[in-house]
């Protein structure tokens, strides 16, 4: 037992994990604020030009089949190495989630409430801010909750082109055959997934409460 | 008042132009609403709806609030409008306040579109079936406040039920609507021994108009009196005389606000001493008010055993109810 503590301490030293947690943090949560805003605003646009609604699910449905690799390469004589094409490439996959779920709530709110809100005077813009888009909450938050999964693998895969995070501890493990290394890295980076969807799926459960309690 | 299907709830989306007419001008307060922009029509008019209708996002406070919000009144008289709205629909506002819909029973939801509806103190108010979802009892009860709330607003109401007591109960005047056409538009009485055609007879239930005797009220069904009245002070002979030459045979003489008689032309005429005073003379009759039932009247005719009551509304007499010739009417 202590052997394993031993273990778990000198892999989080040599490894700097701490340090490559906060580096992950900070690259995850820059993408998912960035892919929130960027995949909410969408939904709204395309919802206030349904015809564009098809384009625009396309262009992602095709974006979303490339490789996280390929796309590495793709982005690698735009953005370089490092922190940004992993922010770029998270941002890139957890549009389509967080967007679709976002276009879905909007248009799908039960036509009663749009019917009433309208009868008691509200302009188009004034459903979709006070009616539409809470009430649309439960079913964005679930989009994002996939994205939390998708960038966290992600950001893991960064660390193959030098974007830091816990992506490099297990690099470097499997280049060295370090088993313990590859162990902690990989049940560190899974705890730390569990972790994020358990707390998007609790905001995700309070917003359904919330705003769609029947 | 129609069945399903006949263009009552069309009628109320052509009023605040859900629907636009395809022919023909929707006039309000003699404005063509055509002109108007549909948006400002619409908070002007109050509108409940039979399903929920409350945002199950936003607190009472927040459903009731958001057209006031939304028209930047202040925060203070938002909130003293929302404490007087729901106080006027019976609940409490500090049990209220911050509750979400689906903490509220179908009554109280019901109570709160009401109170949304009033919130921009409009003249005219559209409610669609507003308590067709709610049971029997719960509906009566609601039937009743709205009754006493609707004295108090003095608004125009344009209310649609399928169902024929509720809107003898509700209404001043019915419409009576089939295949998207209105057929006659009256009070109660009207409908019921007047009815326009036979679809209208038969919506109304005309066969059966005995069951009208809880709706029809005393001022639907009694004979108004116009020359018939004495109030003042005149002697037996001066009140033959009067008689005579307006053509009647029998007075109603009011001594006070509840104390009528009735007298007739023979009764004066046996009358030894003919310069007596008409006050001290007559049998006392049953008074009414306007708003008593038909079945209430029957009632207290059958108890003190009379066949006539006559109808005062603040102390003045507006007619008689002769039971003879209502029940002659009623089959």
């Amino acid at each position: 037992m202590t052997n394993i503590i031993d273990t778990i301490i000198s892999v989080w030293i040599t490894h700097q994990i701490t340090l490559r947690t906060i580096q992950h943090l900070y690259m995850f949560s820059i993408a998912l604020i960035i892919s929130i805003l960027i995949g909410v605003t969408l939904a709204i646009l395309v919802y206030s030009n349904p015809k564009l609604a098809n384009v625009w699910f396309n262009v992602l449905n095709v974006i979303e089949t490339i490789p996280e690799l390929a796309l590495f390469i793709f982005l690698l004589p735009i953005l370089g190495l490092g922190e940004k094409p992993t922010i770029a490439a998270c941002v890139l996959y957890s549009i389509l989630p967080i967007m679709r779920n976002s276009y879905t709530g909007l248009a799908y709110v039960s036509n009663e409430y749009v019917e009433i809100a309208k009868a008691i005077g509200l302009t188009k813009n004034e459903i979709l801010l006070k009616i539409r888009l809470p009430m649309a909450l439960p079913l964005i938050s679930s989009g994002i909750r996939v994205a939390v999964v998708y960038i966290m693998g992600i950001v893991t895969l960064g660390g193959l082109i030098a974007a830091g995070g816990l992506g490099v501890p297990l690099q470097a493990g499997i280049y060295r055959y370090d088993i313990p290394a590859i162990i902690i890295g990989a049940l560190w980076v899974g705890t730390l997934g569990v972790i994020f969807d358990f707390i998007a799926w609790i905001i995700e459960n309070r917003l359904a409460r919330r705003f769609n309690p029947w | 008042m129609g069945s399903s299907g006949s263009g009552k709830t069309t009628t109320l989306r052509l009023i605040n132009r859900l629907i636009d007419p395809d022919e023909g001008t929707v006039y309000l307060n003699g404005n063509d609403t055509k002109t108007m922009d549909p948006v400002k029509l619409r908070r002007k008019i109050g509108y409940v709806i039979q399903q929920i209708g409350l945002f199950p996002h936003m607190t009472v406070k927040e459903n009731i609030g958001l057209i006031p919000n939304l028209e930047k009144w202040k925060e203070e008289d938002i909130s003293n409008r929302i404490d007087e709205l729901l106080t006027l629909v019976a609940l409490p506002p500090d049990l209220f306040r911050s509750r979400y819909p689906n903490q509220l029973s179908g009554g109280q939801q019901q109570r709160i579109g009401l109170a949304r509806a009033l919130v921009m103190d409009p003249p005219l108010l559209l409610m669609d079936e507003p308590f067709g979802a709610l049971d029997p009892l719960l509906r009566m009860q609601l039937q009743n406040e709205f009754l006493s709330i609707k004295r108090k607003l003095d608004k125009t109401i344009v209310f649609v039920t399928h169902d024929i007591e509720e809107s003898f109960i509700l209404a001043d005047r019915i419409g009576v609507m089939h295949g998207g056409k209105m057929l006659q538009i009256g009070t109660p009485s009207e409908l019921l021994f007047e009815p326009a055609n036979d679809i209208v007879s038969k919506i109304i239930g005309a066969e059966n108009k005995f069951k009208a005797i809880k709706f029809l009220l005393a001022k639907d069904v009694m004979i108004p009196l116009k020359n018939c009245v004495i109030e003042s002070d005149i002697s037996c002979k001066e009140a033959i005389s009067k008689m005579i030459s307006d053509k009647i045979e029998s007075y109603i003489i009011k001594k006070s606000n509840s104390d009528i008689s009735q007298i007739s032309l023979i009764d004066l005429l046996n009358e030894k001493d003919q310069e007596k005073s008409i006050l001290g003379l007559g049998t006392r009759v049953n008074v009414v008010a306007p708003s008593d039932t038909l079945s209430s009247i029957i009632s207290l005719l059958k108890l003190s055993n009379d066949s006539m009551a006559v109808v005062i509304d603040h102390g003045k007499v507006l007619g008689v109810v002769r039971i003879n010739s209502v029940l002659m009417n009623l089959v």
